[in-house]
């Protein structure tokens, strides 16, 4: 790395360097980059994963279709085309219960379910939370505000193959009678990896 | 063996980050758009045979973790998860002959004077639109090929613990464990590559259970389960 240089700084103008190198060469496009990250933004992102759990919520034989084969279920609902796309070749979904937690780690590396939840944020790829969780998720869980009894079993899915895991957590009290877009409003991608509960808003 | 291979379970850490963002800074977005239009325009790939790219390697999630997998292991945790792939993606197009250290080291200078200077414009079209196409078609490790499965639930395994090779697919902290077949799950499975510990070909894929208890014995917490989905050529019939 060269000296006196701020590491970020440095970091953004090499990547620049390489990109606008692989354009130079016909390797990539001048778009490429702003594409992907448009389809990110606009196709595939968490968005759709809350549409699918508050779907679930209202329609309890949804609910069972969704638990029994994920992409037959997500594929009833209209998405944009890509929804068994990269990332998301064999995603199931698992359910929380009274008695059952799931959290989702990727302790190797940072598997996730794109289509249905987007990229993975930062949380989810550091090596502290993919050492941690596999070994005390409920003690790792606390310290990101979610209280899990010891009463509850705890399930841990570490993806190493072929599934992308989400979870759908349990309706939060206090939304009854609600829309599935006022539901899907309350769904966040942390919830969905069994890190974090909804805030129902007061 | 590889420390990278045995993440899950170190002790000793601080509280973990609970960061949202998926890109920390700027920058770190244009690596990520980089990995993904190589992934899509990896010549593996049929549909890319007719893409006007440059382009002409095999490149998938594998040869990313094979480069992260291949670090000095405390160089690893030095850095942060974009800077790890801004190092192996610009050494593999610098090794392939894509490009010159020389020629990445004067643009970043002149970068480096003005990060605000434009980038080179142009390309063909149909570049873009085959890595919008790979992401929205993907690249399943789901073959037609059959294959008798080994295990059936309820079945006892043993986790292999074949010696370390370039990249593995089996987290270190299950070898040797003993765990339940939960699920057998229908097909057979490839990987995009032989990664010369027996995973590679089609195979079944197995969704194996075990206690946390017989991974840690007292260091982790009551009532856990954890859930692996493991290739059947890592695992074995307990003796």
């Amino acid at each position: 790395m060269t000296e006196n240089v701020d590491r970020e700084t440095y970091s953004a103008a090499r990547v620049r360097a390489l990109e606008s190198l692989l354009i130079e060469k016909g390797i990539i496009t001048s778009e490429t980059v702003d594409k992907v990250i448009d389809f990110f933004e606009k196709d595939m992102g968490p968005f759709n994963g809350a549409r699918i759990v508050a779907k679930a919520w209202i329609d309890p034989a949804f609910k069972e279709r969704l638990l029994a084969d994920t992409p037959s279920a997500i594929a009833e609902m209209s998405f944009p085309r890509g929804m068994a796309g990269a990332e998301g070749e064999n995603m199931a979904a698992v359910a929380n219960t009274p008695d059952v937690h799931n959290l989702i780690v990727c302790t190797m590396c940072s598997c996730y379910p794109w289509p249905v939840l987007g990229l993975p944020p930062y949380w989810f790829k550091d090596p502290t939370f993919r050492a941690r969780a596999i070994r005390e998720p409920r003690k790792v869980l606390k310290e990101f505000g979610l209280d899990v009894s010891e009463s509850v079993e705890v399930k841990v899915w570490d993806t190493s193959a072929q599934i992308r895991w989400f979870v759908l957590l349990e309706r939060p009290e206090g939304t009854e009678g609600w829309t599935e877009e006022q539901l899907a409003a309350i769904v966040t991608p942390e919830s969905m990896q069994g890190a974090a509960r909804v805030v129902v808003p007061a | 063996m590889k420390l990278q291979h045995y993440i899950g379970g170190i002790e000793g850490l601080e509280p973990s980050s609970f960061e949202k963002k998926v890109f920390v800074q700027p920058w770190e977005e244009r690596i990520f758009g980089i990995h993904v239009a190589m992934m899509g325009l990896s010549n593996h790939l049929e549909a890319v045979e007719s893409v006007p790219t440059k382009f002409s390697s095999f490149w998938t999630w594998g040869h990313l973790r094979q480069g992260a997998e291949g670090m000095n292991p405390f160089d690893y945790f030095k850095y942060r998860y974009y800077e790890k792939w801004l190092g192996g993606i610009s050494g593999f197009f610098i090794e392939s002959g894509y490009v010159t250290e020389e020629e990445l080291s004067t643009k970043t200078a002149a970068y480096l004077a003005n990060l605000d200077a434009p980038l080179q414009s142009g390309g063909e079209p149909a570049i873009d639109e085959q890595i919008i196409e790979y992401l929205r078609v993907g690249d399943s490790p789901a073959c037609d090929v059959e294959a008798q499965s080994k295990f059936k639930v309820g079945d006892t395994v043993t986790v292999r613990n074949p010696p370390p090779v370039d990249h593995c697919k089996l987290p270190g902290y299950l070898r040797t464990k003993k765990g339940v077949v939960d699920e057998v799950y229908e097909g057979t499975y490839n990987y995009y590559f032989l990664t010369g510990d027996g995973v590679g070909d089609p195979m079944p894929i197995y969704n194996v259970v075990f206690d946390s208890h017989d991974i840690w014995e007292g260091i982790t917490e009551p009532n856990t389960k954890i859930y692996v989905q493991i290739f059947e050529g890592y695992l074995e019939d307990p003796e």
